[in-house]
């Protein structure tokens, strides 16, 4: 095979040479280090010698022609099975600072538009991520319309939001990759493959298998919310683990075994047989720097708020970790996805291959509400259910979203029994 | 201070017969200053030099002494006059360890005094300590208090890294305070709360601290809360007590007498925002020397940050809504 | 005054011819991409091998230039390996175990002078017997360093040779262009230390010189300035073309005048050399060259090396960048 000699830098960042003279032709038996070609560069002109002893089988480039470093100089049968002369740079390991702050816990609510031209402090925002106010709605009292944490305080309800612990240093991990690459792709052409290709293979299969129905609502979070902060204040291991998609999750779990249809899926290309599994898998969906995974979280009905919370932060974090195995992300018979968490407000999941139906939070933030005849600002969460309609009609579908939603309301339910 | 210098000195050539001071006029003359004063007499000509006028070679033969084994504490009589010997610091101590890959302890301290507000001639009193915080291999140590120039002194000649340790001219008889007897350490790289506060803190180092101090103290009187933060050392920077100090307080003036562009107050405002973001409640700011060369006596004062400039800052940061 | 013995001379035709022929290498090495930029020592052997046979690599210290090591390799089987280390740009090529007397290369010229006289002097101070030896071109005796360092060498009275190369050539810059002094040896004058000139090209005599020098150093009386005048047969390093200045006959005629040729021819008369000799050291030469080449190459660099030995302990900055080089997921706060 062909030993390919790359014409190196031999000149402190030179980028080409041009070929003045060849000094052996093709066919010609070359040693070691016997001189090659005659290259000329912006410093000197030069003799480059053979790296090894071989045949020489190809001249790269003519007398008279430039040729760029790093392109093939000349290729010598030297008997080895292959190799480059170019001495490979180190790899660059990714040194893009990736220690920066990082909002802090409670960004599951209203993710607040930092673009766009709302002037507030670092702490302001701070303190509106944790309230779950939208700066953009409100107008500061500051110099040049700059919103104060008065001003966010103010349109805090009082009595039904509190701000979560007082201010207090915290270690900051670094900022998820995710954010860095979210939408990156050179310009061209890919293959699909890897996660990307699997996703694309689920979701064109559910896509065209499933007819799929979607009923939403827009439910009042404040005792939700208030039962949250509540319980994050207690000095309880995990307490801070315990968000409103736990909550959801335990309510789920509950109204699956309620209702075994929804825990249930169709089978069969054309579909022929209805399956209602034994046990109550949850699939979580996470957001991860290589797509989207779905984690599975056992026997979920036995779980209570707790240890619900933990088992989806593990997966969570296993997920992001990339530490999962296949069987960690299979036998999901039911699926939760908390595309608030990202910011959206309603939105029309599709339904994992295998399963029956799907839940979707959408985000927790402040919106006009209708109470006793006059609108007031509350905290809301959208929740949607899609449902497989060979399965589930919409009164299932609509009996069992609301099943879910009176946990959510009131989630002083999930301490009476069913 | 000056007396703390000494102090530091006499213990550490008495403690660890590898130390060696050289220097110009640091021998019979006791140093310009008289911070090596008793060194000669008590530990020979062997152990305190005096050497030619060359800043060149005196780092560079640091640098030989280092090599074979010997604790060379160098004196560059006024730091303005380093750059004649910064081919040797940066090219040389900085990068002895690195270089070598650890075969040579490069165990040397350099110091030298700089600083404002004693109307020296050129070059005497410039304030270099941002350009030397980034040279990769050096320690730089700013004591403020007489104290920790004995502490800071004697941790940096015990310290196998080279270490400038930079010492306020205003602060040779200046700065006086309770010196510890006997040894006294003083770890590189803490930091110190001069004055704890809770409406904004001044981070400052070297002479600064003190007016500083004065601040925070005449402030007092109104009611207000002002911490001042004693970084001690530039390099290694204590991190976890600047984000104490500003996740606590929420509001920063840093204070420095170098220029302001590329001093090292921007690598403290650079710091803050990369740990401290979210607790800011108001811009940081800098109070800093003009970006001029050091300028001549008559119109030094407006150069270097003092109290009321100090204050100014201050307030307006309180203020700011 | 003492002269080599004939034992002496062969080493050091020997030594000169190995580091010939892997100096030649080691060019083609560069050609071929493998290495960096480097200063061959073609015409330089002489004055190089013959002071490391003068010295005594138990106790004596050598501080280079940077052109030497290959005719250094005397004072120790490393120099070789760390010297094809520095050459390829791995962190460890100037990592000398603690047996090897010899300092790191400079690139800053002039710059290890001063570390000379601070390493001579601290030996003194200790009680340590032994000479330092630093080298420097005709360059380098421009720079303040030199004047610095000579000087106070010359009031320590410490034991140090400062053995100028002078080839003749600083880059593109000749000699008379460089000073304008009768002989940079006379600059001793300026330091109150004696100082000569000697013949680069004649081993013998640069052994003599050196060997004089030392014994005076351990003695006690002090450094010596000696300067070995001979001429760069090859470019200033890899990435120079010398035929832009260098003037054809005069390098004809330092080419009659090869180091290596002449003491050959000496050796050879006297029946201490001959062809077969002269291969076979070449060979040894070259095969324990592509050894050390090949151990170079597959000496390990962690991914972490680049930030190894700063400092005697990470800063916390530097342990954040540290953590960010080993992987993304062992980033810590």
């Amino acid at each position: 095979m062909a030993h390919r000699f790359l014409l190196p830098d031999i000149g402190e960042g030179l980028e080409e040479a041009e070929v003045v003279e060849w000094l052996v032709a093709v066919g010609d038996l070359v040693t070691r280090d016997q001189p090659l070609v005659e290259v000329l560069t912006d410093k000197a002109s030069s003799e480059l010698p053979s790296p090894v002893a071989g045949t020489v089988l190809r001249l790269g480039a003519a007398e008279g022609e430039r040729i760029q470093v790093g392109e093939v100089l000349i290729e010598i049968d030297d008997g080895s099975d292959g190799s480059q002369d170019a001495p490979r740079p180190a790899k660059t390991p990714d040194t893009t600072e990736a220690h920066t702050t990082e909002a802090p816990a409670g960004s599951q609510l209203a993710a607040v538009p930092l673009r766009g031209r709302v002037k507030a402090s670092p702490a302001t925002r701070r303190l509106a991520l944790e309230v779950g106010v939208d700066l953009t709605t409100l107008r500061g009292s500051g110099p040049g319309g700059r919103i104060s944490t008065d001003d966010v305080r103010a349109a805090a309800t009082p009595g039904e939001l509190t701000a979560t612990e007082p201010l207090k240093s915290v270690s900051r991990p670094p900022i998820s990759p995710i954010h860095a690459e979210l939408g990156q792709m050179k310009a061209g052409r890919h293959d699909l493959r890897g996660i990307r290709g699997v996703v694309a293979r689920n979701m064109a299969q559910s896509w065209s298998q499933i007819p799929h129905i979607h009923t939403m609502d827009e439910v009042d979070a404040s005792l939700l919310v208030d039962f949250r902060n509540r319980i994050r204040s207690m000095d309880r291991q995990g307490a801070d683990t315990v968000t409103h998609l736990v909550v959801a999750a335990v309510a789920a779990a509950r109204a699956l075994r309620r209702f075994p249809m929804v825990n249930g899926h169709v089978e069969g290309d054309p579909a022929d047989t209805i399956v209602i599994p034994d046990s109550v898998n949850l699939g979580i969906a996470v957001a991860t720097q290589r797509g989207l995974m779905v984690p599975v979280v056992r026997d979920a009905d036995g779980l209570d708020l707790f240890a619900m919370a933990q088992a989806i932060t593990e997966a969570a974090d296993r997920a992001r970790a990339d530490d999962l195995a296949a069987t960690d992300l299979s036998g999901a018979t039911f699926t939760i996805t908390n595309y608030g968490s990202l910011g959206g407000r309603f939105a029309t999941p599709i339904i994992p291959p295998g399963q029956g139906a799907i839940l979707g939070l959408g985000s927790v933030a402040e919106r006009p509400v209708a109470v006793g005849g006059a609108v007031v600002a509350r905290p809301t969460l959208p929740v949607v259910l899609g449902a497989d309609h060979r399965l589930i009609d919409g009164d299932l579908a609509e009996a069992f979203r609301q099943a879910v939603v009176d946990d959510l309301i009131e989630p002083l339910h999930l301490l009476v029994g069913d | 201070m000056l007396q703390a210098v000494n102090e530091a000195l006499h213990l550490e050539m008495a403690r660890d017969n590898r130390v060696v001071v050289l220097g110009q006029d640091v021998a019979r003359n006791g140093g310009v200053f008289r911070a090596t004063e008793g060194l000669f007499e008590k530990f020979g000509e062997d152990r305190v030099v005096d050497t030619p006028l060359s800043e060149g070679v005196i780092v560079g033969a640091a640098v030989g002494l280092a090599m074979s084994g010997l604790v060379p504490v160098a004196e560059i009589q006024f730091l303005g006059f380093s750059y004649q010997a910064m081919h040797q610091v940066a090219g040389q101590v900085a990068r002895l360890r690195y270089r070598s890959q650890g075969r040579f302890e490069p165990a040397i301290t350099i110091r030298s005094p700089f600083g404002g507000g004693v109307r020296t001639p050129e070059l005497h009193s410039d304030s270099l300590e941002g350009q030397l915080a980034n040279i990769p291999g050096l320690k730089v140590v700013m004591p403020a208090t007489a104290s920790d120039a004995k502490g800071l002194l004697s941790a940096s000649i015990r310290d196998p890294d080279p270490v400038l340790f930079l010492e306020p001219l205003r602060g040779y008889r200046g700065i006086k305070g309770d010196v510890p007897d006997n040894e006294h350490l003083v770890p590189l790289g803490e930091a110190r709360m001069a004055r704890q506060g809770d409406d904004l803190v001044v981070i400052a180092w070297s002479y600064l601290v003190e007016v500083a101090c004065r601040v925070s103290d005449a402030l007092a009187d109104e009611g207000l809360s002002v911490a001042v933060l004693d970084l001690r050392c530039l390099v290694p920077l204590d991190l976890a007590a600047i984000a104490a100090a500003v996740d606590h307080c929420g509001r920063v003036v840093v204070v420095e007498e170098a220029s302001q562009t590329g001093g090292f107050a921007g690598e403290v405002v650079a710091t803050i925002v990369e740990e401290c973001f979210w607790s800011l409640e108001a811009p940081v700011v800098r109070v800093s020397g003009l970006d001029v060369p050091y300028p001549v006596g008559m119109v030094e004062d407006v150069f270097v940050p003092d109290e009321a400039r100090i204050t100014a800052a201050v307030r307006r940061t309180l203020e700011t809504a | 005054m003492a002269q080599p013995s004939d034992d002496q001379l062969q080493a050091i035709l020997g030594d000169m011819v190995g580091a010939r022929v892997q100096a030649q290498r080691l060019w083609n090495l560069q050609r071929q991409g493998q290495v960096g930029t480097l200063a061959p020592i073609d015409g330089h052997e002489a004055a190089i091998a013959a002071t490391a046979h003068a010295l005594n690599p138990e106790q004596d210290w050598i501080l280079p230039q940077y052109r030497e090591p290959l005719a250094l390799q005397r004072f120790g089987s490393e120099v070789l390996y760390r010297y094809l280390l520095y050459n390829i740009g791995h962190p460890a090529g100037s990592h000398l175990p603690p047996t090897v007397r010899v300092a790191p290369l400079q690139i800053s010229l002039a710059t290890q002078i001063p570390h000379a006289v601070g390493l001579a002097w601290g030996m003194t101070l200790q009680n340590q017997p032994g000479v330092v030896t630093v080298f420097f071109g005709d360059g380098s005796s421009s720079e303040g360093d030199f004047y610095e360092a000579g000087n106070l060498a010359g009031l320590l009275g410490v034991p140090v040779i400062f053995l100028c190369i002078n080839n003749q050539w600083a880059i593109s810059t000749p000699l008379h262009l460089q000073t304008a002094a009768e002989t940079i040896a006379a600059k001793a004058a300026a330091f109150g230390m004696p100082g000569l000139t000697v013949d680069g090209n004649d081993a013998a005599a640069v052994y003599d010189a050196v060997d004089e020098a030392r014994s005076r150093a351990l003695a006690g009386q002090g450094p010596t300035l000696i300067e070995a005048v001979l001429y760069r047969l090859g470019a200033h390093t890899t990435a120079d073309d010398p035929t832009r200045y260098v003037p054809a006959e005069e390098l004809e005629a330092a080419r009659r005048n090869d180091p290596i040729d002449r003491l050959r021819a000496h050796l050879v008369e006297q029946d201490l050399w001959d062809e077969e000799t002269h291969a076979d050291i070449e060979a040894e030469a070259l095969a324990r060259f592509d050894e050390a080449f090949d151990e170079a190459r597959a000496t390990p660099i962690a991914p972490d090396a680049v930030v190894d030995h700063c400092t005697t302990v990470d800063s916390q900055r530097l342990a954040r960048q540290r953590s960010l080089l080993l992987g993304p997921e062992e980033a810590e706060s």
